[in-house]
């Protein structure tokens, strides 16, 4: 692994265990703030956190025919993904084997090949390069000896049951192992119809002056949703007001669970290998799309099962930057690291294939009041991290203390992951506690100790 | 232009005008009086790099509202309780008319593009720009919004996107 050089031979790289203070027997979970801001911390973090892990790359739905693609940027470094005329998916270093430029010309498009714009060297959808510009007049003896041509794949390219997943690095736990308990609760959003879920047209990039690990932190967080999210469900409660009796029930909301007017169970868990799931029961089941499929799931799938994929809310954070939700509507995150206080986010809506007309409209509109720079949520989220962060820089209190309902937690399953087959580390009775984020901070004092050599 | 012309474009680029200052002034039920109870307000979001999304029954959309949306997103504003809209950036929209034509159902379509400016004295200055589509209707001696269709031309952005700074 390449160590970056440091230009003061003074200041030495960090140690990540002084960001952790992690005392169990004392009841002590402590994260220095300086873990939000601190420059080294962040090239630190996509070295040996996000050059490592199993990156979401895209969904196949997304790329149907031969030749398109997706492009992005994993670790800061850009790689695309292309539907190849083999039928798999390919995620490649999007960088032209030549001199290196950009390949692809688009965020997203389509190019059974790709033609390298700076030279002139195509590749088909394989990574094969399929033609040198004028080879034979630069190279007439031919090309050197060892002179790769052909693309370079990323390392390690997986699938889980739709979501590509990829790795800069070449060894590490495959796929499955790597999402845990965090793969039967992808499970839970996949299973919705049997031909599985497709994401949809739409998205927007949005930026926020906040360090990647406030949106993994957000999307596990229970307590905040009472006072960042109540002006969300009293804005949508007020329209519900105004429609009256115009109301289709699959247009109604779950604004009074969130206001408080009635009470669910909720719960929050620790699943093991930095993964977080945060749930609650929802109060108003007929305002699911998903509701119309009820009856077949229960056909199809144990009534434990098919609970959790109808009747309970459920936010996933896949360790470190990946979110599948399934509260409001149905939604994913991706947000990507680009300075220790710049990160750069990507929702889309994914549905089950095959739902009725109705059902994808109402789940269209619920995305919309929530998911979006443009909703009623998502912007209040995006000021809450931002003014997070801000917080970061005052010191006097140099540590962000995790304590909130430890006392609702255990070790092991609780009866309610029971229902959905999984035994996460630690389940936690209130949705509103801080205990899963203990899980997600020793994977990242995991990854960020170099192995003792 | 000014307030003799009383030609058609004359008088739609002074409607999308005082539309945008209404907004700029924070005149939030001076705006919402603009739009008909059947009203439409629609910002696309973004397919790939050329084309937005035309569907809103199966693709989503930034922001597809009805008149009842548009009173609700009043209400969240002077609500003061959103952590994105309190404190509200000061806004200036720079609207320009660029075509109206009166359509087979009596329908002026409008077009025209704009730029907003918002700036925070916590957070510092934006800019983004985009096009409108309206359909306006002759009500009286002035026009009612039967849609605004608003495209956002950034596909990365800064800050919350609504009512008031696109």
């Amino acid at each position: 692994m390449n160590v970056r050089q440091r230009l003061s031979p003074i200041a030495p790289m960090p140690s990540a265990n002084e960001y952790i203070d992690d005392r169990p027997s004392e009841g002590v979970f402590r994260v220095r703030k300086a873990a939000y801001s601190d420059p080294d911390i962040f090239e630190m973090e996509i070295e040996r956190i996000f050059s490592r892990v199993w990156h979401y790359v895209c969904h196949e739905s997304q790329l149907r025919e031969v030749g398109d693609y997706i492009a992005t940027e994993i670790a800061r470094q850009p790689v695309f993904a292309t539907r190849s005329k083999d039928g798999s998916v390919k995620v490649f270093f999007d960088a032209c084997a030549h001199r290196g430029a950009r390949l692809t010309t688009r965020r997203s498009g389509k190019a059974a090949i790709i033609t390298c714009r700076y030279h002139g060297w195509c590749y088909d959808t394989t990574g094969k390069c399929t033609k040198i510009q004028y080879e034979k007049l630069g190279w007439p003896n031919g090309l050197p000896a060892g002179y790769r041509t052909d693309l370079t794949p990323l390392p390690r390219v997986a699938s889980y049951r739709g979501f590509v997943f990829a790795s800069l690095a070449p060894h590490g736990e495959d796929i499955e192992t790597y999402l845990g308990a965090g793969a039967r609760v992808i499970d839970t959003m996949v299973d919705q119809s049997p031909q599985g879920i497709e994401m949809l047209d739409g998205s927007i990039r949005y930026v926020m002056r906040a360090n990647w690990k406030l949106q993994s932190e957000n999307g596990a967080d229970g307590y905040h949703v009472a006072a960042v999210h109540r002006n969300y469900a009293a804005t949508v409660s007020y329209r519900e007001q105004l429609m009256g009796d115009r109301i289709d029930p699959l247009k109604a909301t779950e604004a009074g669970r969130i206001l408080n007017r009635t009470s669910t169970r909720t719960g929050s868990y620790d699943l093991g290998k930095g993964h977080m799931l945060n749930w609650s029961d929802r109060a108003n089941v007929a305002a699911v799309p998903l509701f119309e499929r009820e009856p077949d799931l229960l056909k199809q799938f144990p009534e434990g099962f098919v609970k959790w994929m109808v009747r309970r809310g459920r936010v996933l954070t896949i360790f470190p930057n990946f979110l599948v939700n399934d509260v409001a509507s149905s939604a994913i995150r991706i947000w990507r690291p680009v300075s220790a206080n710049e990160t750069e986010l990507e929702t889309w809506c994914f549905a089950p294939v095959g739902e009725s007309a109705k059902a994808r409209a109402a789940r269209i509109r619920k995305f919309e009041d929530f998911f979006f720079p443009s909703s009623l949520a998502v912007p209040d989220d995006v000021a809450a991290m931002e003014g997070a962060q801000e917080g970061s820089l005052a010191t006097g209190k140099n540590w962000i203390e995790f304590a909130r309902g430890r006392e609702f937690s255990k070790d092991g399953a609780d009866d309610a992951a029971e229902e959905m087959g999984i035994v996460p580390a630690t389940s936690n009775g209130q949705g509103d506690s801080e205990t899963c984020f203990y899980g997600f901070y020793r994977r990242w004092l995991e990854l960020m100790t170099p192995p003792q050599s | 232009m000014n307030k003799s012309d009383n030609s058609l474009f004359g008088r739609v680029s002074m409607f999308l005008g005082h539309e945008a200052g209404l907004i700029d002034s924070r005149d939030w039920h001076g705006w919402l009086a603009l739009y008909a109870a059947d009203a439409n307000f629609w910002a696309p979001a973004w397919v790939d790099d050329q084309n937005m999304t035309s569907d809103p029954t199966r693709q989503t959309s930034l922001i597809y509202a009805d008149r009842t949306e548009l009173e609700s997103r009043v209400f969240r504003i002077e609500s003061e309780d959103s952590y994105a809209s309190m404190p509200l950036p000061q806004t200036v929209h720079v609207v320009t008319c660029t075509h109206v034509e009166i359509a087979a159902d009596g329908m002026a379509k409008a077009k025209a593009n704009w730029i907003v400016h918002s700036f925070w004295r916590t957070k510092g200055a934006i800019v983004r720009a985009g096009r409108y589509e309206y359909e306006l209707r002759e009500e009286g001696a002035g026009f009612l919004i039967a849609l605004k269709k608003i495209f956002v031309h950034d596909d990365r952005v800064a800050g919350p996107i609504d009512i008031y700074n696109i």
